[in-house]
């Protein structure tokens, strides 16, 4: 065992092995709809900083383009400022490591800076969105969310739900108090229970999961997860050859369905490193390795 | 003609047109006004134009109707007035001529299809911290008079029965629970050929779904090749390990 172990670390020093950052592929597809008059859905893909962020801006309240935008831009800055943030710095929960605590951290910040416009200006009276961010670290997935846009982790052919909206259905359901398929047909699926910007503070959910090679992170605003079935979904992330061409397609397919709503969506899929193809022709050492 | 208006705070949900004949609410899906919401019974009310007046009558409904906010058993509607049923207001408007209303419809009890029904609010709103609670409070509360008892969010655990694992119980708290060899792995497996992600357990807002990993684990036995919902004392098998699911009651 030990001996294995000390062979491991030699071939991850040959082959330059130590890279534990995940790599991925990109892409991302926006649409006004079929009904809405214009975009108020937002979002930003920092590579540099393995962060990608969606927000959708409230059809019912003022200006929902100027706040999903804000919401996007400010999440960004903020975790460009601290990212040189000290260990231990700005964390408050501590069961989440850094990077999370600092998403968490960027996305108040947004709904302080929203809210705050929002108070100045009168033409923002009232705006408000929801966001759905997501930073790679290393294996880790930091992911957190407020409102009803929503992730999704697709891996061994099923699509798993990452968040859980905010949404008075929703809430209702996890009460038990609706069923599921209530929920799907209710009426007051718009109405959400948290977003950025209508408080001075908001409470953001946070989750963090492992990734592995060949995982497929959808982030997708409620106009593609209203008109399309997560089956269909599936079908598309498991038959398209690329995220550009997955990305696309979703996006068509909720135009067909009615595109009742701003339809963004963004497709990041998480390449088989170097390490994989190696435990693939090596198994004896690369079950250690990666 | 009249036209009723039925609100959700300030959005229009629907606007039903009464020409004679008469109009039913409540939550059932045959009523003509079909309204989600269990502060509303099933068959709640009634309004019927009689001689081109309307009148509204209580079916003997648990919480009540409320026009104008008094509350009654039967009473004569007039232009202006609003009722209350449950979180819900009907406007009655006797003026409205030349525009055409949206006639009911509803998706007559075929819900499998419901993902591709448009919204009825169309503009999306949030409820703030105060009024949201208060709403989840009176929902809860009617739950608890009507057959649904609400319950609290269920944690649920996970019972090691069977295999090399460091903990007897696992509480399912995270949204993703993955069972493998990896070093993130809530509940990990050792041994040399093990896989990294062997199965995994999605929490989502109707309760936990077991599905595959790099192995096809068995629920009491049977195999599970799509996501499945577990019930309380399933058992789960994968890769030599079993634990039982359990969740309080």
């Amino acid at each position: 065992m030990k001996m294995e172990a000390s062979v491991a670390s030699v071939v991850r020093e040959l082959f330059h092995l130590n890279a534990k950052q995940m790599q991925w592929d990109v892409a991302a597809c926006t649409d006004t709809g079929r009904v809405r008059p214009m975009n108020e859905d937002s979002y930003r893909i920092s590579a540099e900083q393995n962060l990608f962020v969606l927000s959708d801006g409230l059809g019912g309240a003022a200006k929902g383009e100027v706040a999903s935008a804000m919401a996007v831009e400010s999440v960004v800055a903020s975790m460009q400022n601290d990212s040189a943030a000290m260990p231990g710095e700005f964390v408050s929960r501590p069961e989440l490591t850094k990077e999370t605590n600092l998403l968490v951290r960027a996305v108040e910040s947004a709904n302080r800076q929203i809210h705050e416009q929002g108070m100045r200006e009168p033409a923002c009276r009232g705006m408000g969105a929801t966001i759905v961010a997501a930073h790679i670290c290393g294996r880790r997935l930091s992911l957190v969310h407020v409102g009803d846009s929503r992730a999704y982790l697709f891996r061994a052919g099923t699509l798993q739900q990452l968040t859980s909206d905010h949404s008075l259905v929703a809430e209702q359901v996890r009460h038990g108090l609706m069923s599921h398929q209530q929920a799907a047909v209710s009426e007051l699926q718009s109405v959400l229970t948290r977003a950025l910007g209508t408080e001075q503070s908001v409470e953001v959910d946070a989750a963090e999961i492992e990734l592995f090679p060949r995982d497929s992170l959808l982030l997708c605003s409620d106009g593609l997860t209203r008109m399309v079935p997560e089956n269909e979904i599936a079908e598309i992330l498991v038959q398209a050859p690329g995220v550009g061409i997955a990305a696309e397609r979703l996006v068509n397919r909720a135009n067909e369905c009615g595109g009742h709503d701003n339809i963004t969506v963004v497709v990041i899929r998480i390449k088989k490193s170097l390490q994989e193809w190696f435990a693939t022709f090596f198994p004896w050492c690369g079950a250690n390795l990666v | 003609m009249a036209l009723l208006i039925v609100k959700f705070e300030d959005s229009v949900l629907q606007r039903v047109s009464i020409n004679g004949g008469s109009v039913t609410i409540g939550r059932g899906p045959d009523n003509s006004i079909p309204i989600d919401n269990l502060a509303v019974s099933n068959h709640h009310a009634e309004i019927k134009s009689e001689d081109g007046h309307l009148v509204i009558q209580d079916l003997g409904s648990l919480n009540g109707t409320f026009v104008n906010n008094q509350r009654v058993k039967q009473s004569a509607l007039k232009h202006g007035d609003v009722v209350l049923i449950g979180k819900h207001s009907i406007h009655v408007d006797e003026k409205s001529r030349g525009e055409a209303p949206v006639a009911v419809n509803r998706p007559s009890g075929n819900l499998s299809g419901g993902v591709k029904e448009a919204p009825k609010v169309d503009e999306t709103f949030i409820l703030d911290t105060a009024k949201r609670r208060k709403m989840m409070q009176e929902i809860a509360a009617a739950g608890e008079r009507s057959q649904i008892t609400p319950s609290r969010v269920r944690v649920a655990t996970l019972v090691r029965v069977k295999g090399q694992i460091e903990k007897a119980e696992y509480q399912l708290t995270g949204k993703l629970t993955v069972i493998g060899k990896s070093e993130m792995a809530t509940v990990r497996l050792r041994g040399w050929f093990k896989p990294k992600m062997a199965a995994q357990i999605n929490r989502r807002d109707d309760g936990y779904y077991l599905g595959r990993g790099d192995r096809v684990p068995k629920i009491n036995g049977k195999p599970i090749w799509s996501p499945t919902l577990l019930s309380d004392g399933d058992l789960i098998e994968v890769c030599g390990v079993e634990l039982r699911f359990t969740i309080p009651e």
